[in-house]
């Protein structure tokens, strides 16, 4: 007659339990090999972030040019968009571990500082370019809220592609909870987000067109 | 680590716990698939047969009933539901041609179900089997005499076939052909650790001192199939399974008689769950094993919808709403950027346990090739992992609901 095992069942478990374990495992480290390459952009970032700040600073001494100053944020605000870019999506891949959401921080007061040095370069060196800060909400649950930053990053993305290297777009997620940055936003009584900031004056709550942002910069 | 990560995770570990566990038994067990004890003693078998409005396939299933090679096969007792067609006329005919062998009945009145007939067709019975066959179903010649011997064993009180589907020429009926084969195989290895929790309609057999112990079917359970045979093994007998004895049977070839089938399986199905609820994690393999089983598969499915269901809603709103607002400032509705190729873990698991399924079913058709027909065409392995298995969970909340509404018709 037949005979059953009913070892079989705590076999099983041990093995799902181990496969599950390594697979946990290989998934931590993944996520970990992703976490050192953004640190590893976030280190050389920084090196560009206080390049950019020691040129501010040889400005008021008079041994720098504006253009040279302007140049030097356009280039860093540009790298970090593009870092900020694989970041969100490793960051949407990340499952297993929270690790990726401290290097967001860490990139969002780093474009806070970025925005700071950008009121300063403006003060100094008037309108030969604009700086636009794009203000959104990171971890909102909320769909419609969702839809709308995602349309405005299209937007956002489609006016550097056309003004190219004449705008520092900042995009900066105000839940970070960095103080400096709610500082800086302290100043411009916003109720809610998304907003987009065009060099430090107009504030931009409603999705609006790329030809519309475009005559807002030129006014 | 989000709520629905974790969702997720539960959902992988069971699956891949079900997995694992069917294909451990498989590896420690392949060489004894086929296996069938010897038959040692001729033991008396009759055969029931409710019939209900089938006057194109009865005659064939009597005619198969009367092919069989075990020559223990006692009586072919036909139990007519009151037919309004010509299904009576025609048993009446083979039972005029082989008397003694066939018997005709009629019950008093219309059961309106399977059981009622095959409850008054064992009134009959006076062998040591009692054996139960649709009246759609065509068991093999053989099928029968690979059945018997598993009953030396004292304690087996029932044993069961596989099922063969017959009718292939729409495409849904051969999605079922595969499907049939995969819970065959599946029912094997669960006999095994004695687990099968279905003894199916169109051909097994019972100790006749068992089925009357339990009372026969359960005439309130529209699966009255599953309900036996927890309740066999609740009272501690041991149900086998026969992989190489087969019957064909005709399985629902349009959508709709397919959907309303599945339904009625399933609400049996919560029915059987519901009547022997106490015995969670109490009677032995009822209560260990085959009831978790069942409401885990049921829990996982019905999980799985939701969440999928829930993430794509949530991607459909976003994208509905961010279309409606690129169109209105004329921006792109969707670009490159937006195609995020990273991949996460729950991917990578995803993946290797969808693989393993794939795999799992291949291998529950390699052990089912058949004589009679083609194999299946890998279009129809495809469609049936894609698309077919991802209707169970619908089915499954629709039989939820009426279930709770209270259905007790066909």
């Amino acid at each position: 007659m037949l005979k059953s095992s009913k070892h079989v069942f705590w076999e099983a478990l041990l093995i799902t339990v181990v496969v599950f374990f390594f697979g946990l495992l290989i998934g931590i480290a993944y996520e970990g090999s992703r976490l050192d390459e953004v640190n590893q952009y976030y280190a050389v970032s920084e090196i560009s972030l206080m390049d950019a700040f020691v040129l501010g600073s040889n400005t008021d001494l008079g041994n720098v040019s504006c253009s040279a100053l302007i140049d030097s944020n356009i280039k860093f605000a540009d790298r970090i968009y593009e870092e900020a870019r694989i970041l969100e999506q490793y960051e949407a891949a990340g499952k297993v571990t929270d690790s990726l959401k401290l290097a967001h921080k860490k990139y969002d007061l780093m474009r806070t500082f970025l925005w700071a040095n950008s009121i300063r370069t403006l003060e100094k060196c008037g309108n030969d370019f604009d700086v636009i800060v794009y203000a959104y909400e990171y971890e909102t649950r909320d769909l419609a809220k969702k839809a709308t930053q995602n349309v405005w990053s299209k937007i956002l993305y489609d006016l550097k592609q056309e003004r190219g290297e004449s705008i520092i777009l900042i995009p900066i997620a105000v839940d970070s909870n960095l103080a400096s940055l709610d500082s800086l936003l302290d100043g411009f009584n916003i109720t809610q987000f998304p907003v987009v900031i065009i060099n430090n004056k107009i504030v931009l709550s409603e999705v609006t067109s790329v030809s519309e942002l475009e005559n807002y910069l030129d006014k | 680590m989000d709520t629905l990560t974790v969702v997720f995770l539960v959902y992988t570990f069971l699956a891949f716990y079900l997995l694992f566990l069917f294909c451990l038994i498989y590896v420690q067990n392949k060489s004894r698939m086929y296996e069938i004890p010897l038959v040692t003693k001729q033991y008396a078998l009759s055969i029931v047969v409710p019939c209900y409005n089938a006057e194109k396939q009865i005659g064939e299933t009597i005619q198969t009933l009367l092919n069989s090679d075990y020559k223990g096969l006692k009586k072919i007792i036909v139990v007519d539901d009151c037919s309004t067609d010509n299904s009576y006329k025609i048993a009446k005919k083979f039972e005029k041609k082989h008397p003694g062998l066939v018997l005709v009945v009629q019950t008093p009145k219309n059961t309106g179900r399977a059981a009622g007939s095959k409850n008054y067709g064992a009134r009959f019975v006076k062998t040591d089997l009692i054996g139960f066959t649709d009246d759609d179903s065509r068991p093999k010649p053989n099928a029968i005499r690979g059945m018997i011997g598993f009953f030396d064993d004292s304690t087996v009180g029932a044993v069961t076939s596989r099922i063969l589907v017959l009718n292939r020429e729409k495409f849904i009926a051969r999605l079922q052909a595969i499907e049939y084969k995969v819970i065959a195989f599946t029912r094997k290895l669960l006999g095994f650790v004695g687990a099968i929790y279905v003894t199916n309609g169109p051909l097994s057999i019972y100790r006749k001192t068992a089925f009357d112990k339990v009372h026969g079917f359960d005439i309130k359970n529209l699966t009255e199939d599953i309900e036996i045979t927890w309740h066999m093994v609740a009272e501690g007998y041991k149900v086998h399974m026969a992989l190489s004895s087969s019957v064909y049977s005709i399985v629902p070839d349009n959508a709709k008689a397919w959907f309303r089938q599945r339904i009625r399986w399933n609400v049996g199905g919560m029915q059987t769950i519901n009547k022997y609820k106490m015995a969670f994690l109490k009677v032995g393999m009822l209560g260990s094993f085959i009831l978790p089983f069942f409401v885990l598969s049921w829990v996982l499915g019905i999980i799985g919808l939701a969440v999928l269901v829930y993430r794509i809603g949530r991607i459909f709103i976003i994208r509905y709403l961010s279309t409606k607002l690129s169109i209105e400032t004329q921006t792109a509705i969707l670009t490159l950027r937006e195609i995020n190729l990273t991949p996460s873990i729950l991917l990578f698991f995803g993946v290797v346990l969808f693989i393993l399924g794939f795999v799992f079913t291949l291998l529950a058709l390699a052990y089912s090739r058949e004589k009679e027909f083609k194999n299946h065409g890998i279009f129809s392995i495809l469609m049936y992992t894609f698309v077919y298995l991802l209707v169970y969970p619908v089915l499954l909340i629709v039989s939820l609901w009426e279930f709770i509404r209270g259905k007790q018709s066909w």
